[in-house]
């Protein structure tokens, strides 16, 4: 649990999510087994805003230590439609962490968007259902929900939101986000192609005088091959990532889903 | 004689000095499962054309002792669907009880359930893996886990053959095989040779796929030292489910064992 | 007749062989005795009016509480047992900022008067799970006016747990004539400050004492300022507005 929190970068860098490293000696004589509810079963998720429309993604390996579980287990859910395949839903939640956790996550918030849109008699808005996420989270401090979650939809004005999130309901709106096994892999290179950090124009002088590249809007198709190639280099670099990429696009006319290969070494 | 009756039946005071009561206190913290005793191990099952194969080994082992060689792991529920268990046996009687009682609830809400494996509106393998998910990750929301790592095979709603895992922490899913234990090392990467999609799987004839389950469990008798030679297997097909509780594996070849060398004290 | 109703008088939740729930019919004629309410929405906002008995020239006016604020853009006009309307109301407040708390917006004026109505029939032996609050039903019927996204709304909520939206409606003693008076004077295109004069005005109709600046008490809903009850000056400027006779 400690470990989940902490900033030591053997845990929380590009490494392994379970505890590979020695532990610390156990007192001389006692030693007690106890239960651990909490694994991490890797894997990563992404999302960027773009004017119109918000691209989600993940990987769709589920891991335990060494070992691929499944090839095929989805971290992005569409929540709060009316039917049982979600098919009018307007959010997307992704959830990277502990898998179970990820799962009831999930289904705690999609029933509460259920019970909301009977209650108040209109579909939530991504604000409010970040509001409410965060409060979800928060209610379980003390024992969390071991996930890092990212929700993506469009805002009042139709602009792409993202909602990034911690274990614990911290919550924030951004441009875009990396989280899980390689979210320390892939962040830097979306802060610097979605926020050109880093870029500056050539020729443009030296120290003060240099100037930033301008930041325009992605459109959606340079979203689109960002996260792919954000993917393809964490599945080279990070051994929980791989497998397949679940990746959906909302827009006004709705939440498009692809399913694309990525390498199952 | 004593005549008070809750003196009945006790070791004399006078003879063995008083009883300590505190033994028989359950005040204190509440006792859960905190490490499994009596344990099974690997579960392993595959998906095919037309339905789902299991199998897992008659053994209970208490620790590195072959304890009970008679334990049957797999278990049939509603005529339709098949649950393997691995991890902690008194947890898999528990289970076992736990859905007896489930399928008789299922069978007076719809009596038709029994004479139709597949008929609308009984619980088939989806419904029961849920079932089980949540369960089991109740239990470890409680901190009183049920250590066990679950296999459940049968059909979904489309009548399309299912196979999903739960485990201790409530973790659940789904692939065209798989296996607990030592079986993810030892038999995944076997099974995986002939089902590494899901069109894969829905290839494999029956007969292909009960070959590779059995290939597979010879390969984890010889690797996995809790493993035993007499095993159960089950196949779920549309018509129900076939189960074999007692069977032995067959043609094993230990030549190999000689050419391992280099563990232990052993140099040449 | 006398006979077969006192027999169903006294189940607070029987009901009699006509289907009536005597009680609750009861809790109705005690907003009859009460003061009178108005509301009236308008296309910029719902102004709530009521009166105040000064029934003693040694009571201070403004301690006598009638309308109140339940958020930034709900506010309520009460008539009836008073005390009553302070659990409902504080129920609404509670809903309201726990809706703000996990949902970062407003709750919606229909969903703030459904969840008061929740509380109606809470009364008489608590049902299986559910904690009964009361031994009767309220005693007060409430008029709630609100903005929200879709606009100014004004809803009236009674004992019996139902309720309606109205473009006017008037409850209390007076409320009979008061209502026929708003029937007449209402029309869709009523600016705030008509509405104003119009809810003073039907007051004064209804009204055993003379209306002045103390006895009536006016509140607004907006967009802009949302529920603000008006001050001692605006008053005398509302009042002074009325035609005189």
């Amino acid at each position: 649990m400690a470990a989940m929190f902490s900033q030591n970068p053997l845990m929380n860098g590009p490494n392994y999510s379970f505890n590979d490293a020695p532990r610390t000696a156990a007192p001389e004589g006692a030693r007690q087994h106890r239960f651990d509810p909490y694994t991490d079963n890797g894997g990563s998720t992404l999302a960027i805003a773009g004017a119109d429309f918000t691209i989600m993604a993940g990987d769709t390996r589920l891991t335990s230590g060494y070992s691929i579980n499944s090839r095929y287990h989805p971290k992005l859910f569409k929540i709060g439609g009316t039917t049982a395949d979600q098919k009018d839903a307007t959010i997307v939640l992704s959830v990277v962490g502990f898998a179970a956790d990820g799962e009831a996550l999930k289904e705690r918030l999609d029933a509460i968007c259920k019970m909301y849109r009977y209650r108040h008699g209109k579909p939530m808005s991504v604000k409010a259902c970040a509001q409410r996420l965060s409060t979800i989270l928060y209610q379980k401090r003390f024992f969390p929900y071991y996930v890092y979650a990212i929700l993506g939809g469009l805002d009042e004005e139709g602009k792409g939101a993202v909602y990034s999130y911690d274990p614990v309901g911290s919550y924030e709106r951004e441009q875009c986000r990396a989280g899980g096994a390689a979210a320390s892999l892939i962040m830097p290179f979306l802060d610097n192609q979605v926020n050109f950090k880093n870029q500056y124009e050539p020729g443009s002088g030296v120290g003060h005088a240099l100037q930033e590249r301008e930041r325009k809007p992605l459109t959606r198709s340079e979203g689109e091959v960002l996260v792919k190639d954000a993917f393809d280099g964490a599945v080279e670099r990070h051994i929980e990532v791989g497998d397949g990429l679940q990746m959906m696009v909302i827009t006004k006319d709705g939440i498009e889903e692809v399913l694309l290969p990525l390498k199952k070494d | 004689m004593d005549h008070r009756p809750q003196a009945w039946g006790r070791p004399r005071d006078d003879v063995y000095g008083a009883y300590d009561h505190s033994y028989l206190q359950n005040s204190g913290p509440k006792q859960a499962t905190q490490a499994p005793i009596v344990t099974g191990t690997s579960v392993i099952a595959m998906k095919y054309k037309d339905g789902v194969v299991m199998a897992a080994d008659n053994l209970a082992s208490y620790g590195s002792l072959a304890r009970f060689p008679d334990v049957k792991r797999l278990r049939v529920f509603l005529d339709s669907s098949v649950v393997g268990f691995s991890g902690d046996v008194s947890d898999m009687q528990f289970l076992d009880r736990h859905l007896t009682d489930l399928s008789i609830d299922e069978a007076y809400e719809d009596p038709s359930c029994t004479a139709a494996p597949n008929g609308k509106g009984h619980l088939n393998a989806a419904n029961l893996h849920k079932y089980l998910q949540k369960l089991l990750y109740k239990r470890r929301n409680d901190f009183d886990p049920l250590w066990n790592q679950l296999l459940i095979a049968g059909f979904d709603g489309h009548s399309k053959p299912y196979l999903a895992s739960v485990d201790l922490r409530g973790t659940s899913f789904t692939s065209p095989s798989l296996a607990t234990g030592f079986g993810s090392a030892l038999a995944q990467p076997i099974m995986r040779r002939y089902a590494e999609t899901e069109e894969d799987a829905a290839k494999l004839t029956r007969e292909q796929a009960v070959e590779v389950i059995k290939e597979c469990m010879k390969v984890l008798y010889y690797r996995d030292a809790r493993s035993l030679d007499r095993y159960s297997i089950a196949v779920v097909t549309k018509d129900g489910v076939e189960l074999k509780e007692d069977e032995q594996l067959e043609k094993q070849s230990w030549a190999f064992a000689e050419r391992i060398k280099g563990y232990g004290t052993q140099t040449v | 007749m006398f006979m077969a109703r006192s027999e169903y008088d006294r189940g607070i939740n029987t009901f009699s062989p006509e289907g009536r729930l005597f009680q609750v019919e009861y809790s109705l004629e005690a907003i009859k005795l009460g003061s009178t309410a108005i509301g009236v929405a308008t296309s910029e906002g719902v102004i709530l009016g009521v009166e105040k008995r000064v029934t003693s020239t040694l009571l201070e006016t403004s301690s006598v509480e009638k309308i109140v604020e339940i958020d930034r853009h709900i506010g309520t006009a009460m008539s009836g047992l008073q005390a009553d309307a302070r659990s409902m109301i504080e129920h609404a407040r509670v809903e309201c900022q726990s809706h703000a708390f996990n949902y970062n917006e407003k709750l919606r004026v229909e969903s703030c008067t459904q969840a008061i109505c929740d509380l109606a029939l809470r009364f008489g032996e608590s049902a299986d799970g559910e904690e009964s609050i009361m031994s009767r039903p309220f005693g007060v019927a409430l008029l709630i006016a609100g903005y929200d996204e879709d606009g100014p709304s004004l809803y009236h909520a009674e004992p019996s747990g139902t309720f309606y939206r109205y473009d006017a409606k008037a409850i209390g003693s007076g409320s009979e004539g008061a209502q026929a008076e708003l029937q007449n004077e209402y029309h869709k295109s009523l600016t705030l400050e008509d509405a104003e004069t119009l809810v003073l005005k039907t007051l004064k109709q209804v009204m055993e004492e003379k209306l002045d600046a103390k006895n009536v008490q006016l509140a607004s809903v907006t967009k802009d300022k949302g529920f603000r009850i008006y001050t001692d000056e605006e008053m005398a400027a509302v009042v002074a507005r009325l035609p005189a006779n």
